[in-house]
């Protein structure tokens, strides 16, 4: 009988667990899907049918990743996190893997990174942004095992364990992705327990690396111009400059409640660049205003805190440091990109989460609202 | 709790409190951006996003008188093409519209690349297209992409070459002409450049079309945010008598062409012909100043001007072979004015004293001043005369002893000595006469101290510092270093005629906007008064309407059977020698009829006596001018010594 009886429960239990489930989360993510596809329409209309294609080609790719990671996210809620732990080594190997495939002739080049593997029908995958959620499942399976007991070697082997994924990012070389696993693994050894003398030797290390990067030469000519032009952007306002100038005039041209949906003149005539993509907050910024803006860093916020008070009642460490993880990814990326748009952050390809045109981006987003949803889901088992 | 746990707890506040911080930095930078500077970038992106396009107004027109259009405008059919049609298929237009219009690919090209026309709107290709092509075109506009077609207004002088240098013409504005103009112009667009056209541009050029435009980040017109509609231009009102213009132009042509073909007898070395190159004559009301006349010969067409003057026209307008006919003679042209500048000498010899109305001298034929004799022309002895028959026989020995008298007063200090000076001074010469249409030149009066300072500033061309006897003999007769303009002694003339005012000569009347309202009148103006006495002034015109109609006159043959009791006329004819070229002929005088006053001033270059050619001119545009029937041109071949 108890034997049948924990059967019983163990099977029901996936779906019972469910009234657990933080609709807060899923609501405020599928608000800013909404919001991100207007915008992605509102800013792509005009340059799709100056060239004769629908205006809604970019509409509907994203619908499309967004139905597949929804797909990913109710697979990821109902697989036990626990057993996800299990395999954490196992999709960090995977992941490791496919970020040395993506350097072969494999792997597509675009706009002089090489991080792409072509799929049909015109679609894109991207390795370097599953490679955020992997190495966040990677070091939280690792560190859990050591919270609060973090001495030296095991800080080492976890710095290293982050280390061989960074690396092949910045062969691509994709400078942003990079600093977003390195903002990752800050957190989570934060979390995990690191001491703060520690912890400011790793931050001193990583900025001592971005700049080694850019000076190095490994980055393109343009993506080294695009950042080094926030430190003086009016030195070359229609060169490198350009973009935060035109972001920070569509932004600024927005005002209080916004010149109206499709009515924004920066948007709607194209002026910034990689709008639909890197520079979606410029589009909200312009039509819809502070209001609108504000709102959707509201919406941002509210999220972020779900995640952190996921971290917090999470059942066990692995819970915590995962959720932890997946906070950083989305704060440092929503910092970077939003506060990029605003001229107080290099410009970098980062995407803003949910919002920025990009399947991998939405998928991966996707996958690490699950993990989080499935460790707030089970905090009581 | 376990110290691991409280650990944890603190470490994800922490966390917590420093995403809180970042937060927060993007919500102080997003107001600072969007509500607090709000402003400076809502400009920065309508500035980015608005462009002016321009067109100009139709131009006014100009009229005579009598409402004649002198100048309008006809609109023409021109094919335009978009510059933001599609790159490929820009290149098959091209071809395409280089064999309707039969330009060569590379010439539209240069017209598509033309930076004077806006970005942002059609660039014309062709002007003058025919409606056959036009229909062509749109018939075929699925064929040709961004190619419309568009009516513009274009300059006309439907009169062609007439009145040429009294209405000017106009032209793309120069970079010059753009400075000085200000922001008012943009490149590539109108303007008027001589003539009324120049004078009056501001009342011509109406206001421009001003279309603002939504532009995006490729420069594609989005939408017209608003447009202004474009002002015709006020019609500008001439003084000037279209009738009277033409038989001025027609007689002035016909002297000059038949002079050519009169033997110079003043040379006795060999058998020449008179090149006559250039001669004006000016008809200007008395009493307003108006130019109710004004022809330069050789003269240009302004049409020719319209889209651009084609490079050969222009080397030919401007080659000296040609005495360039954009020159407007009759009030740029500087010359010797020769006897009809004797009223002037004839006026200082009374007020220095050195005359009276009725003296005599007795008119040997020649002189002895200081050194060496002086001679008449032609060393006619004209025997006893005074300042009547002086003028009507035109004896220069009587003003060579006024001059000679002037001379004689200077060199002593005594007063009037520079009589003849301050007289032509006060009838307007020796300074510009104000005219608006430009191309007036100051001229010429000689003084002593214009000697002296000629002399220190060249010595080895102009060796004598001193003033001369022959300086001052010279200029009673109107030679010597005296240059004035047609213009010029039209008005000294017409303020003899109007009892005293110099006018300042005007072509313009009024302007009047395209209902016919006045919007402003041009009000005559006077340069300044001359003063002479009732019996003074009373024997001077005496001689004047001798010199036509007394038969001892110098223009007698020339009036001859002109109806005198209808139309008062007085005169003075004019032979002014020049260094190495042949007489320049001159005639003033006026005219006083029901009609009004009217002074005409013919001077013709290198044609002989004024007797003999610009008398008959002036006559025939003075028959005009007083509404008479017109004679024949009667060049006296063989008149008179004047």
């Amino acid at each position: 009988m108890a034997i049948a009886g924990t059967s019983v429960r163990s099977r029901l239990g996936d779906v019972s667990m469910l009234r657990f489930l933080d609709l807060g989360i899923i609501g405020a993510v599928y608000a800013i899907c909404g919001l991100g596809l207007l915008m992605i329409y509102s800013s792509s209309r005009a340059r799709l049918e100056g060239q004769g294609i629908s205006p809604l080609y970019f509409v509907e790719r994203q619908v499309a990743a967004m139905f597949l990671g929804t797909i990913l996210m109710v697979v990821l809620v109902l697989v036990d996190y626990r057993k996800i732990r299990d395999f954490s080594l196992a999709g960090y190997a995977l992941s490791v893997a496919s970020l040395v495939l993506v350097l072969s002739p494999l792997g597509d080049r675009s706009k002089g990174t090489q991080g792409w593997f072509a799929l049909p029908m015109g679609f894109q995958l991207q390795p370097s942004e599953f490679a955020k959620v992997f190495l966040i499942i990677g070091l939280a399976g690792f560190a859990y095992q050591f919270m609060g007991e973090f001495d030296a070697r095991r800080l080492l082997l976890v710095l290293g364990i982050a280390a061989v994924p960074i690396g092949l990012v910045l062969l691509q070389p994709d400078l942003g992705t990079a600093m977003v696993l390195g903002v990752i693994t800050l957190a989570v050894v934060a979390a995990a327990g690191a001491r703060v003398r520690d912890l400011l030797v790793i931050g001193l290390i990583g900025l001592v690396a971005v700049v080694g990067v850019v000076k190095m030469g490994v980055l393109a000519e343009y993506q080294v111009n695009r950042l080094t032009s926030f430190i003086s952007p009016d030195a070359d306002v229609s060169g490198a400059g350009y973009n935060t100038e035109q972001s920070k005039t569509a932004i600024g041209n927005g005002g209080l409640t916004g010149r109206g949906l499709f009515e924004g003149s920066q948007t709607e005539g194209a002026f910034v660049p990689e709008q639909h993509t890197d520079f979606i907050f410029t589009a909200v910024g312009e039509e819809l205003g502070f209001a609108g803006a504000a709102t959707l860093l509201l919406l941002f916020a509210f999220l972020v805190w779900r995640i952190w008070r996921s971290a917090a009642l999470a059942s066990d460490g692995f819970g915590t440091l995962v959720c932890i993880g997946v906070m950083a990814m989305f704060v440092f990326q929503i910092f970077e990109n939003v506060g990029m748009t605003m001229g107080i952050m290099p410009v970098t390809g980062i995407p803003l989460p949910f919002m920025s045109y990009g399947g991998t981006s939405i998928m991966v987003s996707f996958a690490a609202i699950g993990l989080v949803l499935n460790i707030q889901m089970r905090r009581f088992s | 709790m376990n110290a691991p746990a409280a650990d944890a707890r603190v470490r994800l506040s922490i966390i917590g409190v420093i995403v809180f911080a970042l937060f927060c930095a993007l919500f102080t930078r997003l107001w600072f951006l969007q509500v607090a500077s709000a402003g400076d970038y809502r400009s920065a992106a309508i500035s980015n996003r608005v462009r002016e396009v321009q067109s100009q107004a139709p131009r006014g027109r100009i009229l005579d008188r009598n409402g004649n259009v002198l100048v309008d405008n006809v609109i023409t059919n021109a094919v335009t093409i978009d510059r933001n049609t599609d790159p490929d298929d820009l290149e098959v237009v091209v071809d395409r519209l280089s064999e309707i219009l039969e330009m060569t690919p590379d010439a539209i090209r240069g017209r598509l690349n033309d930076q004077r026309i806006s970005q942002y709107a059609p660039v014309p290709i062709q002007t003058d297209v025919s409606i056959e092509t036009i229909t062509y075109i749109e018939e075929h506009s699925d064929e040709l992409p961004g190619v419309d077609t568009a009516a513009l207004a274009v300059r006309r002088y439907p009169n062609g070459t007439l009145a040429a240098h009294v209405l000017g013409y106009v032209g793309e504005i120069s970079d010059e002409e753009l400075a000085k103009r200000g922001g008012d112009y943009l490149l590539g667009q109108t303007i008027g450049k001589s003539g009324t056209e120049y004078a009056y541009e501001d009342q011509l050029r109406g206001k421009p079309s001003v279309e603002r435009v939504e532009i995006d980040a490729h420069g594609d017109v989005v939408r017209v945010v608003d447009r202004k509609e474009a002002e015709r231009g006020h019609d500008v009102v001439l003084s000037l008598d279209l009738g009277v213009q033409q038989v001025a132009e027609e007689t002035l042509a016909d002297a000059m062409t038949r002079v050519r073909t009169l033997q110079n007898k003043d040379q006795r070395e060999k058998f020449e012909t008179f090149n006559a190159p250039v001669g004006s004559v000016v008809v200007l009301d008395a009493d307003t100043g108006g130019v109710v006349a004004m022809a330069s010969s050789p003269t240009f067409d302004p049409n020719e001007f319209v889209n651009g003057i084609p490079t050969t026209t222009w080397e030919y307008l401007n080659d000296k072979e040609n005495y360039y006919p954009l020159n407007n003679r009759a009030a740029e042209g500087l010359y010797a004015p020769g006897s009809v500048f004797k009223i002037v000498s004839g006026v200082a010899g009374m007020r220095a004293g050195v005359v009276t109305p009725y003296s005599t001298v007795v008119d040997e034929g020649k002189i002895w001043i200081a050194d060496r004799y002086f001679f008449n022309a032609g060393n006619v002895a004209h025997g006893t005369v005074d300042l009547r028959q002086a003028m009507v026989v035109s004896s220069d020995v009587y003003f060579y002893s006024i001059g000679y008298e002037l001379w004689r007063k200077h060199r002593r200090g005594e007063p009037g000595g520079d009589a003849t000076q301050e007289t032509a001074r006060e009838w307007g010469f020796g300074s510009p006469t104000g005219i608006e249409i430009g191309g007036d030149p100051k001229g010429r009066v000689p003084d002593a101290a214009w000697k002296q300072a000629v002399h220190d500033e060249r010595p080895d061309a102009f060796p004598y510092p001193d003033w001369q006897p022959g300086d001052s003999t010279g200029l009673a007769i109107g030679q010597g270093d005296l240059l004035v303009s047609p213009l010029q002694l039209a008005c000294a003339y017409a303020a003899l005629a109007n009892g005293g005012s110099v006018p300042e000569p005007r072509v313009g009347a009024r302007v009047v906007d395209d209902e016919g309202k006045v919007v402003k009148n041009v009000a005559p103006k006077t340069k300044g008064t001359i003063d002479i006495p009732p019996d003074q002034k009373a024997q001077l015109e005496r001689g004047l309407e001798g010199v036509v109609a007394d038969p001892s006159g110098t223009a007698a043959p020339a009036f001859s059977g002109f109806p005198f009791n209808e139309v008062r006329v007085a005169g003075k004819t004019g032979t002014a020698q020049r260094q190495g070229q042949q007489n320049t002929s001159l005639f003033v005088g006026w005219t006083e009829s029901a009609a009004g006053r009217y002074v005409v001033a013919v001077v013709i270059e290198e044609a002989g006596y004024g007797a003999s050619v610009a008398a008959p001119v002036a006559r025939r545009v003075m028959e005009a001018v007083n509404g008479l029937p017109l004679t024949d041109l009667r060049i006296q071949a063989s008149s008179g010594n004047d």
